[in-house]
């Protein structure tokens, strides 16, 4: 059992750690974190983060050195993600594109492919989304109906997605269309595209989310045009290219860890200044059951993680267990603002600007239930779990 | 990162394991609950050979001068087995303490009688009707030339039929802690030993009368009025075995309900199938691996002098206390009408759970002291 961190990764943290205090957007690391909220704003703001990112190599770092990665091994991605966290790094926008769709397509695109998308990528000239989920097909996958016809060497793409993630700031989408019916298993003949998002058949509407922000779309294909060379594997064998794509997050749920560390350290901090009946938060009693219960839980989730992560390293990639993370850290996070809320009174209705702490775990707690449903709800998790990590049998209709 | 056991700490389970699959497993807490102390006093010996009772006793006193990494494997899996016995006690509270504050003369009488098998020891703190913190301690030693004098009772002392040796806290002075000693007391005809009923029928516990007994004041571990301090650093050996111990009663739980849910079969089909049971089990797994991680660490803190380690081991053990008493209330409703006989092993890790609950402090208790320990 050993948790030291060796030289060479030591050396690899104080690097990024200086890079980032020369690089980050002016006053970032003395606290003045805005990013612009107008669409266009914000987008040229993103892409020019990750622009200085890739120019300072800091960018798809575990990409291999011939595609402008730097062949970081896990233990380096890991203390990437801390540090990122540490300083509350502006959001990455092409998060899909560098650690989903890069990786894919770097195993098993075509040399054409990589040559089109692959820098474009690093650079974030090209910010990628996925078009999965569909309004009859959620958790249920594989019931997709958005129908690509072979006309030529086109496809033509009819269909509507649904919580497509940055798809209003997307050029490029990895999409999952239907392009054979197989009578039994619905994931047999569904193909994979890489679909480009200026063009006139594709429609984006952002959806206002519960907790104000428009993170994600409803996108609109009408007589979308893909071409045979927008295919990634075979055509008809899409579900293995996602599977694969998945795997590529070797660091599973790593960074959402470190925030909710940081988010828990900073319940403590809150709490003993904040004060009632003129003692502090802290002091009382049911207060102090509480966090000593979420310490538990957090810690708890943490060196769940670095077991697994022991597995990763022995193994070379993550097995069934990372569920285990994601369904632990979506669902503490969760219970964890919701409480801060709790403990903060009346007090704990104000919002935004008017919320009590600097913090606004208002935003937080309304944030939280996204992470229970995205990127595979927890009923969804605990499938994998019960199946797959216990070997319990499966339900009927999957 | 390497946050697993190593290989011989696998290997020695897997002897473990092999050892205790070969008895039986529960057989034997279910023997000795029918009377039967010599089917638990022959596995006992069985262990001994294993090398189960010298693991943590260094090489000059008979022991194989291990830590307390290697003791995890060996209390995982008697919590699985449910085995009876003082392990905790004299494994995980009385070898460190004598290692830590015992006399050369203390720790050449009793730590190769330990290694070797022939003397267990249990902690007897609680009073009738007292609680456990300090100012409830009346139990007296007064001082008499060379000697103690003892008068008074302890109860719920675990494993207190068994037991060859007792550590006691005495009041020696009357500081609140600083008025407590840790005394070892050799059993003997003069204390007068009641067995008491327990809801874990696998544990016996017993209350023990002290009429001014007579212990030679060498017996005292570490200095007079001391006892307190000591104690507790005792308590975080103990309460990191303890964790791991429940940790392994929970795999067993976990692994019980999963295999009752491929092989039983309602409406046509395992009920493994039906979301309502399957995702009840993976709430359990999800605990007994968050409870494993909270115990491996908290075992890591001792070995390595951790700074952080009494909130390690204290939220170890109110997490694992907690995960327990909900895993195995859940593989009883799993299991259904079967789950409610005696007949299946359900219940015995239900009331095993219930036993560690509240076993030498509360949940709540141990709570406060991760407060404490993080200086909130």
């Amino acid at each position: 059992m050993e948790f030291t961190i060796s030289k060479k990764e030591e050396a690899f943290r104080e690097e990024l750690k200086t890079w980032l205090s020369e690089n980050l957007p002016y006053g970032w690391m003395e606290g003045k974190r805005e990013i612009p909220t107008t669409k266009e704003e914000y987008s040229k703001f993103l892409r020019d983060w990750q622009r200085t990112l890739y120019e300072g190599g800091w960018a798809g770092i575990a990409w291999p050195k011939e595609y402008g990665g730097r062949n970081a091994t896990i233990m380096e991605e890991i203390i990437y993600h801390q540090e990122m966290v540490r300083v509350k790094a502006p959001p990455l926008i092409n998060y899909i594109g560098i650690h989903m769709v890069g990786p894919t397509l770097i195993r098993s695109g075509s040399e054409q492919q990589k040559q089109k998308y692959i820098q474009n990528i690093l650079t974030g000239e090209e910010v990628w989304c996925q078009g999965y989920s569909e309004p009859n097909a959620g958790s249920d996958l594989s019931a997709i109906q958005t129908n690509a016809t072979k006309d030529g060497d086109c496809w033509i793409i009819n269909g509507q997605k649904v919580w497509t993630s940055y798809g209003h700031l997307a050029d490029r989408c990895f999409l999952l269309a239907r392009t054979n019916n197989h009578p039994e298993k619905k994931h047999k003949g569904i193909t994979a595209f890489l679909l480009d998002m200026k063009q006139s058949g594709v429609e984006t509407k952002p959806i206002l989310q519960m907790d104000g922000n428009q993170e994600f779309n409803e996108l609109y294909l009408t007589d979308a045009i893909a071409h045979d060379a927008d295919i990634i594997g075979e055509v008809d064998e899409g579900w293995k290219v996602m599977i694969e794509l998945m795997l590529h997050e070797r660091v599973g749920i790593g960074a959402e860890l470190f925030s909710l560390e940081m988010r828990f350290n900073e319940m403590v901090e809150i709490a003993k200044e904040h004060h009632v009946n003129e003692k502090p938060l802290l002091e009382d009693r049911f207060v102090r059951q509480k966090m000593a219960e979420f310490y538990a839980r957090y810690r708890g989730s943490l060196l769940n993680y670095y077991r697994n992560l022991t597995n990763t390293l022995k193994k070379g990639h993550p097995g069934p267990e990372s569920s285990i993370d994601k369904l632990l850290v979506s669902e503490l996070n969760k219970e964890m603002a919701s409480f801060m809320i709790t403990i903060q009174g009346h007090h704990g209705v104000l919002w935004k600007e008017n919320a009590p702490v600097d913090t606004v775990w208002q935003d937080e707690f309304l944030a939280s239930f996204g992470q229970t449903i995205g990127g595979g709800t927890s009923e969804v998790q605990r499938n994998t779990i019960g199946e797959r990590v216990l070997g319990l049998p499966k339900d009927r209709g999957r | 990162m390497d946050f697993a056991l190593n290989e011989e700490q696998e290997m020695f389970r897997e002897y473990l394991r092999k050892y205790l699959n070969d008895v039986g497993q529960t057989k034997v807490a279910r023997n000795f609950i029918k009377g039967d102390l010599q089917g638990f006093l022959d596995i006992h010996s069985g262990l001994t050979d294993l090398g189960c009772t010298s693991i943590n006793i260094s090489e000059e006193y008979g022991g194989l001068g291990l830590s307390s990494l290697d003791l995890v494997p060996f209390f995982e899996e008697i919590g699985r087995s449910l085995l009876p016995g003082v392990y905790l006690e004299t494994m995980a509270f009385a070898v460190p303490l004598l290692e830590l504050y015992g006399t050369t003369e203390q720790k050449e009488n009793y730590l190769p009688q330990i290694a070797s098998g022939s003397k267990k020891i249990t902690l007897a703190w609680l009073e009738p009707n007292k609680s456990f913190n300090p100012d409830e301690v009346e139990c007296s030693a007064e001082i008499n030339g060379d000697s103690l004098i003892i008068n008074g009772v302890k109860t719920l002392v675990s494993g207190g039929d068994i037991a060859d040796i007792y550590i006691l806290l005495v009041r020696t002075g009357e500081e609140v802690e600083e008025g407590l000693s840790l005394v070892l007391v050799d059993h003997s005809e003069e204390i007068k030993r009641n067995n008491l009923k327990c809801v874990d029928e696998s544990k016996h516990l017993a209350e023990l009368k002290f009429n001014s007994l007579a212990v030679p004041i060498n017996q005292v571990v570490g200095p007079i009025n001391q006892g307190w301090s000591l104690l507790q650093e005792g308590l975080l050996y103990l309460n990191a075995a303890l964790s791991s111990q429940m940790v392994g009663g929970m795999d067993r739980v976990v692994e019980m309900s999963t295999e009752y849910a491929k092989i039983r079969e309602q409406f046509g089909q395992p009920i493994g199938r039906f979301q309502a049971i399957k995702h009840r089990i993976v709430d359990m797994k999800l605990e007994l691996e968050t409870a494993r991680s909270l115990s491996y660490y908290a075992n890591w803190t001792l070995e390595n002098s951790s700074d952080d380690r009494a909130a390690a081991i204290y939220s170890a053990r109110s997490f694992a206390a907690e995960a327990y008493i909900r895993s195995a209330s859940q593989n009883i409703q799993i299991h259904g009408g079967i789950g409610f006989t005696e007949e299946i092993d359900c219940h015995l890790y239900l009331k095993r759970a219930r036993y560690f609950e509240n076993y030498l402090g509360s949940s709540q208790d141990y709570n406060e002291q991760v407060a404490l320990a993080l200086a909130w």
